[in-house]
């Protein structure tokens, strides 16, 4: 049965779209067929985190309004054969992101066998984020260690608690999980940042993971190769340890701790 | 408490205001003219120009002389502004005659007298929200309590920035936590077996006596039958982890711990 998450914050530049990207890849490396929606008309990023702007020929409006069909309008991953993008439309009028066509194009993407569709939301909590979520049978609600992120993700989540598909019908509620991401160790340790306690106090759903603040999400970012392919970074092992927790898996925390660094690191120096 | 003074040269606020409920068993004028004359001892001014409710659930208002009425009424100090309980066939002679129709036994348009935040209440309606309230005079039969007792509105998931809910004629008890922006309205009392972050307003339709409890007390603002405060300038300062209790102390809010009231 397929699942459709959502991934959302309420507040804007808080790492939805990287999260997005690298989820996706994730699950898809695992071997899942996954689609990955840019639900941010007007102002489309995902197709440059995921380096495939270049390919971009229709997009979802362009389904929605039957301009296309989604065979034409999906662009499959450059690295994983089982990823999909559907990039958002740039110069359309976001009314045009109606719920029948956006429902539509969901039941589409289940009947092709796609396990995963992740949609990232734009920030907000107008129109494009709401359709966002509508569908969703998870939420991803991705927050920094700091209070306006933190107001912000309470506030979507009220709105998933109350405008979400499953709330209306009565079913069993959209699966919260909390992405705490840029969480810098030392920056808590003195005091500066919430921590991941803190943050979980507040908000009161499960945390799924911790991505640490690196400077590897810029340089992906900007190579637009999603994080998750850094291998041996730190950010990569934590997305990973996200996928597996999302796929049942029991995986410790990581990277939430500041280890001040050894003699030897602080002579040798690694930056 | 803290009363903010405003630069504005009009503010409109939620206010109770005290009236006498004049609760009519005749329409014949000379008969309630004799009766009040008994009840006053004679004396004109036995009532100094009180408000008054003219409930008239109990006689025939067709063949009622309204401006008599009033007149007389007014001889002895008291003061009609609103009539209750009238067929709405005469409501609009009533409101030619400056007196407003009181609609507390009709189910009250409550949102459109708070102005609402941003969003109207995403919380489930129970039945608490939709029961019919007592006339505040008339007097029930005491065996009549227990069926008219309405079961407490409970809320199990936190209440988040930007929700509303609002617990009419009943307690609200919330077993999760209100967050900061979040808004609990009752017309009872408010329980939060969790931290209070936002706004919690009891005895929302003038009940004095509501309080409201909570874990925790980091709330935005409390309020209690109209009389609100902020906390501006920090907490009182109370025993570390003790629930906290909120009540009126004449037209001021106190916080203190349920601990420790017996001996403040």
């Amino acid at each position: 049965m397929a699942r459709i998450i959502v991934i959302t914050s309420g507040k804007g530049g808080v790492g939805k779209t990287t999260s997005s990207a690298s989820f996706a890849t994730g699950l898809a490396l695992r071997g899942h067929k996954t689609a990955v929606l840019d639900f941010d008309v007007g102002l489309r990023n995902l197709d440059l985190i995921m380096g495939c702007e270049r390919r971009v020929v229709y997009d979802l409006i362009n389904v929605i309004s039957g301009e296309a069909n989604l065979n034409q309008a999906l662009i499959k991953d450059k690295h994983c054969d089982n990823l999909f993008i559907l990039p958002a439309s740039q110069t359309r009028d976001k009314d045009a992101l109606s719920e029948v066509g956006v429902e539509r194009v969901i039941n589409d993407l289940i009947q092709m066998g796609f396990e995963y569709i992740i949609c990232d939301s734009p920030a907000g909590i107008e129109h494009g984020a709401i359709m966002a979520l509508t569908f969703a049978d998870d939420a991803i609600v991705v927050t920094n260690p700091e209070v306006s992120s933190v107001r912000d993700s309470d506030r979507i989540l009220g709105i998933i608690q109350a405008k979400s598909r499953r709330a209306l019908n009565g079913d069993e509620p959209v699966k919260e999980h909390l992405l705490i991401t840029r969480y810098s160790a030392k920056r808590v340790e003195s005091g500066e940042m919430l921590s991941y306690q803190d943050v979980q106090e507040i908000l009161r759903i499960p945390l799924i993971g911790i991505i640490p603040e690196s400077e590897a999400v810029l340089h992906a970012s900007n190579q637009g190769n999603p994080v998750i392919h850094l291998k041996d970074s730190d950010v990569s092992l934590a997305y990973q340890d996200v996928i597996g927790r999302f796929l049942g898996e029991e995986t410790p925390l990581r990277f939430m701790n500041y280890e001040k660094p050894g003699l030897f690191k602080r002579l040798f120096g690694a930056k | 408490m803290s009363i903010q003074h405003s630069n504005k040269a009009i503010e409109i606020k939620i206010s109770t205001v005290v009236a006498i409920a004049v609760i009519l068993h005749d329409n014949d004028l000379t008969r309630l003219e004799s009766e009040l004359q008994q009840l006053t001892g004679n004396s004109t001014d036995f009532f100094a120009g009180e408000c008054a409710v003219v409930d008239v659930a109990h006689i025939d208002c067709a063949t009622l002389d309204w401006t008599a009425l009033i007149k007389l009424l007014r001889t002895y100090g008291i003061h009609p502004v609103a009539v209750r309980n009238a067929p709405e066939l005469v409501e609009e002679s009533i409101s030619k005659l400056g007196l407003s129709i009181d609609l507390g036994t009709k189910t009250r348009q409550f949102s459109e007298v708070l102005p609402l935040d941003q969003q109207e209440v995403e919380a489930p309606v129970t039945e608490a929200m939709i029961a019919d309230v007592l006339p505040a005079e008339s007097q029930p039969d005491l065996l009549d309590i227990p069926t008219r007792l309405l079961p407490p509105m409970i809320i199990d998931t936190p209440v988040r920035g930007g929700q509303r809910i609002y617990a009419r004629d009943t307690d609200l008890i919330i077993t999760a936590v209100v967050n900061s922006g979040a808004e609990v309205i009752a017309d009872g009392s408010i329980h939060i077996y969790a931290p209070l972050r936002g706004r919690a307003l009891a005895g929302a339709s003038g009940n004095t006596s509501a309080r409201i409890f909570t874990l925790s007390m980091e709330a935005e603002l409390v309020s209690i039958a109209g009389i609100y405060r902020t906390f501006e300038n920090g907490f009182p300062v109370l025993p570390p982890h003790s629930p906290v209790q909120i009540k009126l102390n004449g037209d001021k809010i106190d916080v203190t711990s349920t601990t420790h009231s017996t001996t403040n």
